[in-house]
């Protein structure tokens, strides 16, 4: 190996140089490495399924303004019309949409009583279609049957009989095992009992920010209500195709309501997860800019040391120093300065996530992803040495007797 | 000399372009990155109303459940029971009081080809209009008497008037509203303050509603609540029982001018608690809460972690940004440390050295700051794209950025500049100018 | 019209103490054309820089128009550069970014004269060099006769009372050597005191007064004109 000694000690004699360049890789590395944990975080979040059959799914809003609206013998109407549709699979009328941001919420509680521990858990009131229109899993249990369905009026508090529930809603009711929540009662409103009858094994409520996000409950009702919404699921690939025609046969069939918000789940998905999204692609180009920053900065800091030390390189290569020689003094020049800075920078990811943890909540950080990051570093370091150094190792050893 | 300078910087930045280019780069890029997450953070906690946001408060009482706080930092509920609400109302204790809700409404306009479309709608109280200082085109708001007797009046927005009586004075006609006639009081001039500071139950940067109608409309079943509602206790069925309920799903605003003012009416509202102790409501410990406008958005923290995240990044990218460039200048300065012995030679001195590579450094300032405002133009266009309207009217470029943007680029590269031109001018001439 | 007194020059690095001038007299008078001659490492380019006021002495006296130098900050040093003394350098130190105008501006720049004062005075050093058809070239299109031209014309432009040269031929040919030494002639005998450090024997005999540094000190020889040499560059300037 070189003169390592040497090779510092040059490196000293030009303190500031090389710590401008440690504190650019220092800071480079401290945002890299937690940025690419946020992202991390967002992406895991983005990738839950919802439990919907979310390609083949759209859903409109029902608004209904007239006075003189029966409202049971319409939904009965609509729920005909949209079943029969060529090309739907199935349809029901809903009071939420999954990752839209819009829901009910209410406790359960495996014991009745005020003050007992309860479980939030989101609340989707549906027909006994629910299962097969969104595409839902029965891992146990069985699904409502017709006579379970019952009607809700508009300020209705009470709840009915059954329930079925998802899986992580069940572990939640039961740590112990989740298959035995099947058949058990579970209070409402603190006293009100229900039955679950079958647990899903996923179904995500409309809030994706949740922590409780995977715990929902399917309750057995029908709403008259003037704001409701339908989803229908289509046969593959004829959603597009039939957005426009049930939105139009919906309008047209009772005058008394608006048929609007007719939206997809994909478009529901990217706007729940937009911000997410956006956040994404901020910091991707945030770590990508700033990687080449630092990369330039040692590339010019690079050429400037060659060009001041043009004489002493010559002086070097007559002397007997090979080309390669040459090469790797300023690729150990970089290993070194670089050393420097990620030590600082692994200090200051941990800092900032310390930061970050307190003030926003967010989870720690892996040492992989440090371990990723400082490899990285290292790599720009030696990639952006690579050019000024060969540039160096071109230096003619006949400049060493040039005079002036 | 200034002139002079300037010519030298000028020839010395194109001389060196590569290096130049790299530089300039660098500020344009942080600078750019700094002043988009900058924008949006301030856009985000601007005073929507200025002149008068420290008289107007947000009400809070903590009517919530005794075995478990609304929220885990022991904060009240961030809105009111319908109960509590109206007694505040009625007792009219504050100089203006505004009980208000969010709503929405189907308006079927007149005519055989019209076609119903849905507003959004507010549920508030006369003073509404003007504790807000909300602007208008046509007529006024309604007065208190039509909050007491119930009367169906409404208030459009311009964009609503347009579509339903062609951005005619409408004051005076009626529209039909969810099935019910409401007469036109006034038409409200563009107004859409950001934050909507008086609503952010459901986004603090939500658009200003289309229609307002009195407060009474709500228990009246005329139009149709929306927005949240938080219940801890059970409720009875029917609507009436909702109205009755622990549920709180109203906001309330009052208009208090001075510190006297606030201390009575914090007092009053404590009698009103203790009140209710006493029948066996508010088991909680007493947490009356009075906030004005921005100690309310602060504390309802309507800048987004995102955003607030983002900025110190982006901070954190102009640091970088700046060593580099501090790195890149020294290295130039110190090149030129032969010119910098001659000049000394020719009757320079050191101040006439440190001005004139000052100089160029915010030259290069400036270069990078239009470079930058260009950056945070895009970045702001990018973020306005990636978001879509979740931040609607947070991404523009106001000439205050502006003028901070060129200022922030200025300043990071005369700082920036300050070591290696203080370097520079430190140059030994003597032994510059002997051989080169 | 300069004097030096007792001058000494230490430097002094880490534990060693290396004495570059000591108990250094010297007078100049107006009009003088000196030249300086000694061994390399004799102390000949400290003597310059102290008479330049490019480097402090350590001690002694050192009065320039009766100002004593030691007594002045950077800023008022600067400014007696500029107005009293002109550079000349053996390897001429023009300013690369800069185009022959510029340079020669450069010390009248910080002279603080007005631009019609500054442009009459550069067309005409430049002009007086013969390089008054390239003003816009830059140093490096230029030979190296033509770039020492161009740094006398700067060195001449303020005005000194006094340029000091430093192996202003050491870099170019014995042609171009002689015709710029030919020059530096002309100009002492327009009133211009000259102070030339030079290791060239011949060129130090055309000198008016010839000194010789060794060791740091200074002794006055004798100028030994050899005057076929003279002719020889009369002859050849004719």
């Amino acid at each position: 190996m070189q003169e390592l000694g040497l090779i510092f000690r040059a490196l000293l004699r030009n303190k500031v140089g090389a710590l401008l360049i440690s504190l650019q890789i220092a800071l480079t590395l401290t945002i890299m490495v937690n940025a690419i944990f946020m992202m991390q975080q967002r992406s895991e979040q983005m990738l839950r399924p919802s439990g919907l059959d979310e390609a083949n799914i759209f859903y409109l809003s029902n608004t209904v303004f007239a006075q003189d609206y029966n409202q049971q013998v319409y939904l009965e109407d609509d729920l005909a019309l949209l079943r029969q549709t060529d090309g739907v699979v199935d349809a029901i009328q809903i009071n939420a949409i999954p990752m839209s941001g819009g829901g009910w919420s209410m406790g359960l509680q495996t014991e009745a009583g005020e003050g007992k521990d309860s479980t939030g858990v989101a609340v989707y009131m549906v027909d006994d279609h629910a299962i097969n229109t969104m595409g839902l899993e029965l891992l146990a249990g069985e699904n409502f049957s017709q006579t379970d369905i019952e009607w809700r009026a508009s300020s209705q508090n009470n709840w009915p009989a059954k329930t079925i529930i998802t899986k992580a809603m069940a572990l939640a009711l039961f740590p112990d095992d989740w298959q035995s929540a099947l058949g058990q009662t579970a209070y409402i409103n603190q006293a009100e009992p229900m039955q679950i009858t079958g647990i899903v094994k996923s179904l995500q409520a409309p809030w994706n920010g949740w922590s409780g996000v995977e715990r929902s409950m399917l309750v057995p009702y029908k709403m008259e209500t003037t704001g409701g919404r339908f989803m229908i699921r289509t046969e593959a690939g004829r959603r597009d195709e039939l957005m426009p025609i049930i939105e139009k046969a919906l309008s047209e069939s009772n005058k008394g309501r608006i048929i609007r918000r007719v939206t997809t789940m994909d478009d529901t998905r990217e706007r729940s997860y937009r911000a997410h999204n956006a956040v994404n692609k901020i910091l991707t180009s945030v770590i990508a800019v700033l990687t080449l920053i630092t990369g330039f900065g040692i590339v010019g800091l690079a050429m400037f040391s060659i060009n001041r030390r043009t004489k002493q390189i010559g002086t070097r290569r007559a002397l007997g120093a090979t080309r390669g020689q040459i090469i790797s003094f300023f690729m150990i020049e970089n290993l070194m300065i670089s050393s420097f800075g990620v030590l600082l920078g692994v200090g200051g990811a941990i800092g900032l996530n310390i930061w970050l943890v307190s003030t926003f909540s967010m989870a720690p950080i892996t040492p992989g992803l440090i371990i990723m990051g400082v490899i990285v570093l290292y790599l720009v370091g030696q990639v952006a040495v690579l050019y000024p150094a060969r540039k160096a190792a071109k230096i003619s050893p006949a400049i060493a007797t040039r005079t002036a | 000399m200034f002139t002079y300078y300037l010519r030298l910087a000028w020839i010395s930045i194109i001389k060196h372009w590569g290096l130049s280019l790299v530089m300039i780069t660098a500020i344009g890029l942080g600078i750019g990155a700094s002043m988009t997450t900058v924008t949006v953070n301030y856009l985000m906690s601007a005073n929507p109303i200025p002149h008068k946001s420290s008289q107007l408060y947000n009400v809070q009482l903590d009517s919530w459940d005794v075995n478990e706080p609304y929220n885990d930092d022991g904060s009240p509920p961030e809105q009111l029971t319908y109960g509590d609400g109206t007694y505040l109302m009625n007792a009219k204790k504050a100089f203006r009081q505004n009980i208000q809700a969010q709503a929405n409404a189907v308006i079927e306009p007149e005519g055989d080809d019209a076609l119903p479309f849905m507003v959004t709608a507010r549920a508030n109280s006369a003073d509404f209009f003007t504790m807000f200082d909300v602007p208008f085109l046509y007529g006024s708001g309604w007065d208190a008497s039509s909050d007491d007797n119930k009367q169906q009046v409404v208030v459009l927005n311009n964009e609503t008037n347009q579509r339903v009586f062609g951005g005619e004075n409408s004051v005076g006609k009626n529209i039909k509203i969810g099935g019910n006639y409401f007469k036109v009081v006034g038409v409200i001039d563009y107004w859409d303050p950001k934050p909507r500071f008086y609503d952010i139950s459901t986004g603090a940067f939500n658009d200003s509603e289309e229609i307002f109608v009195p407060f009474s409309m709500i228990a009246e079943e005329k139009i149709g609540r929306s927005g949240n509602t938080n219940c801890w206790k059970p409720s009875g069925d029917g609507f009436q029982a909702f109205l009755n309920s622990e549920c709180v799903w109203l906001q309330f605003w009052v208009e208090l001018p001075n510190a006297q003012a606030k201390e009575e009416y914090m007092s009053f509202l404590g009698a009103y608690v203790e009140q209710q102790k006493a029948l066996g409501r508010f088991e909680r410990p007493i947490n009356n809460r009075l906030n004005n406008v921005m100690e309310w958005l602060e504390q309802q923290q309507v800048v987004a972690d995102d955003a607030i995240m983002m900025m110190t990044m982006s901070f954190m990218f102009l640091l970088v940004c700046l060593l580099n460039t501090v790195g890149l200048l020294l290295a130039k300065f110190i090149g030129k440390a032969p010119e910098i012995g001659l000049r000394q030679a020719l009757g320079a001195s050191r101040r006439t050295l440190f001005a004139q590579y000052i100089i160029e450094s915010a030259c290069i300032g400036i270069a990078g700051g239009l470079l930058g405002l260009v950056f945070a133009w895009l970045g702001l266009q990018g973020i306005a794209s990636l978001y879509g309207d979740m931040l609607k009217g947070l991404t523009g470029l106001d000439s205050t950025m502006i003028v901070s943007a060129i200022g922030l680029a200025i300043l990071t590269s005369i700082f920036a500049g300050l070591y290696p031109t203080w370097r520079a001018c430190n140059v030994q001439p003597s032994q510059q100018l002997k051989s080169q | 019209m300069l004097t030096m007194n007792n001058i000494s020059k230490v430097f002094q690095t880490d534990e060693v103490q290396t004495h570059a001038l000591r108990d250094f007299h010297l007078k100049v008078n107006e009009g003088d054309f000196i030249s300086v001659t000694g061994p390399s490492g004799s102390g000949k380019t400290t003597f310059l820089n102290i008479a330049g006021l490019l480097e402090n002495f350590t001690s002694g006296t050192f009065m320039l128009d009766d100002i004593d130098i030691s007594k002045l900050n950077d800023r008022d040093r600067s400014k007696t550069r500029n107005e009293k003394i002109g550079f000349i350098f053996q390897s001429f130190n023009l300013i690369p970014d800069l185009n022959l105008y510029d340079n020669v501006d450069v010390p009248l720049r910080y002279q603080g004269l007005n631009a019609k004062e500054r442009k009459k005075r550069i067309v005409h050093h430049l002009e007086m060099v013969g390089l008054g058809s390239r003003m816009k070239h830059l140093p490096s299109q230029l030979s190296g006769g033509q770039q020492q031209r161009v740094a006398i014309a700067r060195a001449l432009a303020t005005n000194p009372r006094f340029l000091l040269a430093d192996e202003p031929t050491g870099n170019l040919d014995t042609q171009m050597a002689k015709s710029v030494m030919t020059l530096l002639e002309e100009i002492n005998q327009q009133g211009t005191t000259i102070i030339m450090v030079t290791h060239d024997d011949d060129l130090a005999n055309r000198a008016t007064r010839k000194i010789q540094i060794k060791d740091g000190r200074v002794s006055e020889l004798d100028v030994v004109r050899d005057n076929a040499e003279v002719n020889a560059t009369e002859q050849a300037i004719a």
